[in-house]
């Protein structure tokens, strides 16, 4: 499901119900069930055999959903938060920089809400693995369950264990390791086991908190790690608006202009007759772009390093 | 169970790898056998040392063109002392070397015959006001020193990340200003995977067709519309992608998006030359692989449809958009929003697209060292804009009720 896609819903598939670009829910078709909201009931039933896209309509006609193939970056939107999560540009740019694709295999500390774990495991699919590890046993339990219903157990290995106190378990296996812990700088040592020592090996630290950046910095320095890099990565939501823009000419001329915005909100109605008779001057309306006012101004600080392989080196030196 | 590991990427004779030199300024070189790479004043070194190894590893030159991996920290110890610039001017005669003697230990070094360590030695030896420098201020003398007289390199890995930056850096027009931050969230906004199919607009040189090919394996592929004959995706051939990944690239000319394919009817004639043969063969393998290029497009249902284009998006989007499959994302790429605006106003008011969405990403680096962490002093202003949305399924009009509008399946028709 959020490793490639398909057309047609089915039984037990994921579906993001989408309302509005911030209302969506996903759930899981099963017979029989009815999925409520402020429009009214959709029964599951209807759904099956839809085409992903498709629109819904309740029974009453009060309103409609679309119903969406979930992916993981819709996913990162409507996950239950069981911790703080990624969101779309940290788990972008650490994917790019870390050169997650097809055949990589990957360490995750910890699972949290699973949002990033959706993303690598798209991106690594069919051949990589991502193994996951998440100390709060609970939490661990969710994320298990919730990949094997997201079918990407065969990619995905949730293991509970303290990684801090008792390493990943795991030895020169990962192309890549990234940890999301209180204190990352003491896991750097047992994510530098887990490397592969035959080729190049990429961490990353996500800590929000400068602190934690300074002691991770060290320990990956003193751990053998080079071309540390911090970085930090946000994106800006911008709306854009119909706005008229009449000419002073007009108050001159004793005009007084009407300056509301020119509201574009029949998408949501049913009976769209388009009644675009927006009355006043028509030519002189722009569309212009302005930041969302409020936007997400930190999330966390991107340490990345490289390990260099060690047999080479070593023969190297000789 | 042991997952199957990737193969250590090795440097083959003939791959390109970008070079960054102690300045921080990178050149992407092809490594060719028994070729001598040349840094300018940071020296040149022998290829076939580095053909055969994988990457990783910082060099040193050593005399005679040999390299030796070299592991030098980037943090020291330096530490808030009670030094202070107070009494220190800004005095050209600090540095008791003239010119002449510098140059000569330049020349000396290039040879191999002086360290660069031996160099920053003498410089910081010589410099008078040196020792009443603050710790930090010494590190940062020392700094810079290395990274002018360092005959080291690291050897980079064209991947997608590098070569983003490496472009942006050195050509950003090339690559139509698109910052790795921004190309990074067009990948996950696209939702590609390795069995994907998507269809891409590139008018910047192949950056964007090369980050989908990388994220698609055997069973994926990537169409890419282009205008003029042959497209212009230079950048792909510093990928080192194996020829595999390569014929997972189908390319159409927009000139032949609406063409009708004839059945292939040259006959050859009775008298006709070994020339006129192998013309008939070359022209019968063009026909077939139009055919087929034709064939994959008008099969639709792609799984994504990814733009950076110089021509207006609206139109490209007009015309791309029947074949893009239903619930599955459109991702534009712009330099600046105002090309961007039109199209976004577009979808918004089109019923066949939800989440239309517009950002901007913005991306800032750190100097992290200890007592002396804060950003870089200068940074890119802007990595462009992306529009995206959700296409929504364009056949079925589907309700539980009877009252559907039509309104899904006109937009269709008028885009048609």
């Amino acid at each position: 499901m959020f490793h490639e896609y398909k057309d047609i819903i089915e039984n037990g598939d994921t579906v993001i119900v989408y309302l509005s670009h911030n209302s969506m829910a996903p759930i899981t078709v099963t017979k029989g069930q009815v999925y409520n909201n402020k429009f009214g009931s959709f029964s599951h039933d209807q759904m099956i055999g839809l085409k992903y896209g498709s629109k819904l309509t309740t029974k009453e006609g009060r309103g409609f959903v679309y119903l969406l193939h979930p992916t993981p970056a819709l996913w990162t939107q409507v996950v239950p938060h069981r911790t703080q999560i990624l969101y779309l540009p940290d788990i972008s740019f650490v994917s790019a920089h870390l050169d997650l694709r097809p055949g990589k295999v990957m360490i995750e500390s910890g699972t949290g809400s699973g949002s990033f774990s959706h993303s690598i495991a798209r991106t690594i699919a069919p051949t990589g693995h991502l193994y996951t590890f998440e100390y709060h046993e609970l939490r661990a339990e969710t994320a298990r369950k919730e990949f094997k219903d997201h079918k990407l157990s065969d990619i995905i290995t949730v293991e509970h264990r303290d990684v801090i106190a008792n390493g990943f378990g795991r030895f020169n296996v990962a192309d890549a390791v990234f940890l999301d812990l209180p204190a990352p700088w003491e896991a750097v040592a047992a994510a530098k086991d887990a490397l592969r020592k035959d080729t190049i090996g990429r961490i990353c630290c996500f800590s929000p908190c400068i602190e934690q950046v300074q002691r991770t910095a060290l320990a990956l320095d003193e751990n053998g790690f080079s071309d540390i890099r911090m970085y930090e990565c946000l994106a800006k939501d911008y709306e854009v608006r119909k706005v008229p823009c009449p000419n002073i000419e007009e108050a001159i001329g004793g005009l007084k202009a009407d300056f509301k915005p020119i509201k574009n909100d029949k998408k949501r109605k049913l009976d769209s007759t388009t009644d675009n008779g927006d009355n006043n001057t028509e030519s002189c309306n722009i569309n212009v772009t302005k930041p969302v006012d409020l936007v997400r101004g930190h999330t966390s600080y991107l340490t990345f390093a490289i390990l260099a392989p060690e047999q080479e080196s070593n023969a190297m030196l000789e | 169970m042991t997952p199957a590991l990737m193969n250590p990427t090795l440097i083959k004779s003939g791959d390109h790898v970008i070079i960054r030199m102690p300045s921080n300024n990178a050149k992407i070189v092809c490594i060719k056998e028994n070729t001598t790479i040349s840094l300018g004043k940071f020296g040149s070194f022998k290829a076939n040392e580095l053909i055969g190894t994988t990457f990783g590893h910082t060099y040193e030159i050593e005399r005679g063109g040999s390299i030796k991996p070299h592991k030098q920290s980037s943090f020291d110890n330096a530490d808030i002392t009670e030094a202070n610039n107070r009494e220190i001017n800004d005095d050209p005669n600090s540095q008791k070397l003239s010119f002449e003697e510098i140059e000569k230990l330049k020349i000396q070094s290039l040879s191999g015959d002086v360290s660069a360590q031996d160099i920053i030695n003498s410089l910081t030896e010589n410099n008078e006001s040196f020792a009443k420098k603050t710790e930090f201020s010494k590190s940062k003398y020392i700094k810079r020193k290395q990274r002018k007289f360092m005959k080291s390199f690291l050897p980079l890995e064209t991947t997608v990340y590098n070569l983003c930056d490496y472009f942006f850096t050195v050509n950003p027009s090339k690559i139509r200003g698109i910052r790795i931050d921004t190309l990074s969230q067009m990948l996950s906004l696209a939702n590609v995977y390795s069995s994907a199919r998507v269809l891409a607009v590139d008018d910047g040189q192949g950056l964007v067709i090369a980050s989908l090919l990388s994220r698609i394996s055997n069973d994926g592929m990537v169409f890419g519309v282009h205008d003029g004959d042959v497209h212009n995706y230079d950048i792909l051939r510093y990928t080192n992608f194996s020829v595999d990944t390569k014929d997972q690239l189908q390319t159409l000319s927009w000139s032949k998006l609406y063409h009708k394919m004839e059945p292939f009817t040259e006959v050859l004639a009775e008298d006709a030359s070994e020339q006129d043969k192998t013309g008939r063969e070359r022209r019968l393998r063009g026909h077939t692989k139009l055919s087929n290029t034709l064939d994959n497009l008008n099969r639709g249902n792609f799984d994504a449809l990814v733009i950076s284009t110089n021509y207006n998006a609206k139109s490209v989007v007009e015309r791309l958009i029947p074949y893009l499959g239903g619930s599955r994302m459109l991702v534009v790429y712009d330099q600046s929003k105002e090309t961007l605006v039109e199209l976004f106003a577009w979808l918004r008011e089109s019923p066949s697209f939800v989440n239309v969405q517009m950002t901007e990403s913005w991306l800032r680096e750190y100097q992290v060292l200890p007592s002396r962490t804060h950003p870089l002093m200068n940074t890119s202003g802007g990595g462009g804009f992306l529009v995206s949305a959700i296409y929504l399924a364009p056949t079925q009009e589907t309700t539980a009720s009877s009252t559907a509008n039509n309104d899904v399946s006109a937009q269709q028709e008028s885009s048609n």
